[in-house]
């Protein structure tokens, strides 16, 4: 039957011109912040700019860079609504063994500014990104 | 006997050394200040002293020392009225990012008009503490960070009354005043929205000041403290330069001064830690206007200095 050949066309056309629309309406943070290319660009020149911090590069002296790159690039990716899925571990457990601070939490803040700025991202919509980032303080920072 | 207002030159020596030891100290790490505030979320300095924007204080803890940690700061703020020229200067010390101690000194000089060379001034002692909230990490939540504090102002008396053709005016009480000293008791609530980029923050002060207390406390009029609303509203523009506008209710207590709301406009740039700038206007209303016999409002360009960790 024509109808039932068409409908499994009509349905996914539908739902393409939803997703469309709802991707235009929502302006979801990811594609704000430029999408993947800009993302992943931001995020190197992030871990450029926190490994010559002298403020906080002692925490990452043992680090997997590339393995790091990885995670902090789907994390950020699936805050902004990215298609990622970050499989890292929850950053309670990750920073567990770190004397964190709150002058430390907020010089890699200051330091993703920095590296956002370095690839044109403007600064409402960085401030967008630390937004869901903030919160993450009360686990990372030791009491 | 209370000492007389000093000259504004000796003020304003006092201010840059303030100044001066304040950057010294912002120098290096001092005794475990960490300066590991975002910057600007330090806020800057009102007149009184508190932390705060210019006319009103914020929740925020002023100094860029974290919870645990601490920092301080050096200010110097004029104003140039179209009758008066304002002065005020001032240190504070932010403790664990909890508690904020301040001093201030505030004179207020008619340069015109009929009070020309009249000068008042009064001196506070500011203290605040935090109670609960968090105005920058808890971006997923609207409860603000909330603060209580007090403005103990004691009158250092009017001077310069013989110029004017005043000589037995020595003490605001001469005004109306019912005294010459006070205190103001006040909450605010603050909130830093990343995701909009800006800063609220909503005061609401007990007092019986006339203006500011510079002109004493309670009056013929009325005598009574009452509750006033204050707000700030800030909008962040980089990482280092905010806009915003700030109001200040005020009461009439005194038949010579007929003193209305305040308000005012302003830029605040905070290019370090170390130093930060706030330019603007400011709009106090008519000032002793039944005096002066000049209702015109007292407006003009306000600047502010702020130095410290």
């Amino acid at each position: 039957m024509r109808l039932k050949k068409l409908l499994p066309q009509l349905v996914a056309a539908t739902l393409m011109c939803l997703g469309a629309t709802s991707v235009d309406a929502e302006e979801r943070l990811f594609v704000r912040l430029g999408g993947e290319a800009k993302l992943k660009a931001a995020v190197d020149e992030l871990i450029d700019v926190m490994l010559k911090d002298e403020r906080i590069n002692f925490a990452f002296a043992e680090t997997d860079l590339p393995k790091f790159k990885h995670l902090l690039y789907t994390q950020l990716c699936e805050l902004a609504a990215g298609p990622c899925i970050y499989d890292g571990r929850d950053m309670r457990t990750a920073h567990a063994k770190l004397p964190l601070t709150s002058a430390h939490f907020n010089a890699l803040t200051e330091d993703l500014y920095i590296a956002f700025d370095r690839v044109g991202v403007s600064y409402p919509v960085q401030n967008e990104l630390i937004a869901l980032l903030a919160p993450m303080q009360r686990d990372v920072v030791k009491r | 006997m209370r000492t007389r207002a000093a000259p504004t030159s000796i003020q304003f020596c006092l201010a840059l050394a303030l100044l001066c030891v304040a950057t010294a100290a912002a120098g290096e790490n001092r005794f475990g200040a960490d300066r590991g505030k975002l910057l600007m979320t330090a806020g800057f300095t009102t007149i009184e002293g508190a932390g705060g924007g210019g006319l009103t204080p914020w929740a925020l803890i002023t100094g860029y020392g974290t919870e645990r940690s601490w920092g301080a700061n050096a200010h110097a703020t004029g104003i140039a009225l179209r009758d008066f020229d304002y002065m005020s200067i001032g240190a504070a010390v932010g403790v664990l990012d909890r508690f904020e101690l301040s001093v201030a000194r505030q004179t207020m000089e008619a340069s015109k008009g009929a009070l020309d060379g009249v000068s008042l001034s009064q001196n506070i002692l500011g203290a605040k503490l935090r109670v609960f909230g968090d105005a920058v990490y808890a971006q997923d939540s609207w409860v603000p960070q909330v603060a209580i504090g007090v403005q103990i102002k004691r009158h250092d008396g009017i001077d310069g009354g013989a110029q004017a053709g005043l000589p037995s005016l020595t003490s605001v009480t001469q005004l109306g005043a019912q005294d010459e000293d006070g205190i103001d008791y006040y909450v605010s609530a603050t909130k830093l929205s990343l995701a909009h980029s800006f800063v609220v923050d909503v005061t609401l002060r007990y007092t019986d000041a006339n203006q500011f207390g510079l002109l004493g406390f309670g009056g013929d009029v009325d005598e009574g403290a009452s509750l006033r609303a204050e707000a700030s509203i800030a909008y962040l523009m980089r990482r280092s330069l905010a806009v915003g506008v700030e109001y200040r209710g005020r009461a009439q207590h005194l038949s010579i001064d007929q003193e209305s709301d305040a308000w005012d406009a302003f830029v605040a740039w905070a290019p370090n830690r170390a130093i930060s700038f706030v330019a603007g206007y400011v709009n106090l209303g008519g000032v002793l206007a039944p005096v002066t016999g000049d209702s015109s409002d007292q407006d003009g360009a306000y600047l502010s200095v702020q130095i410290g960790f």
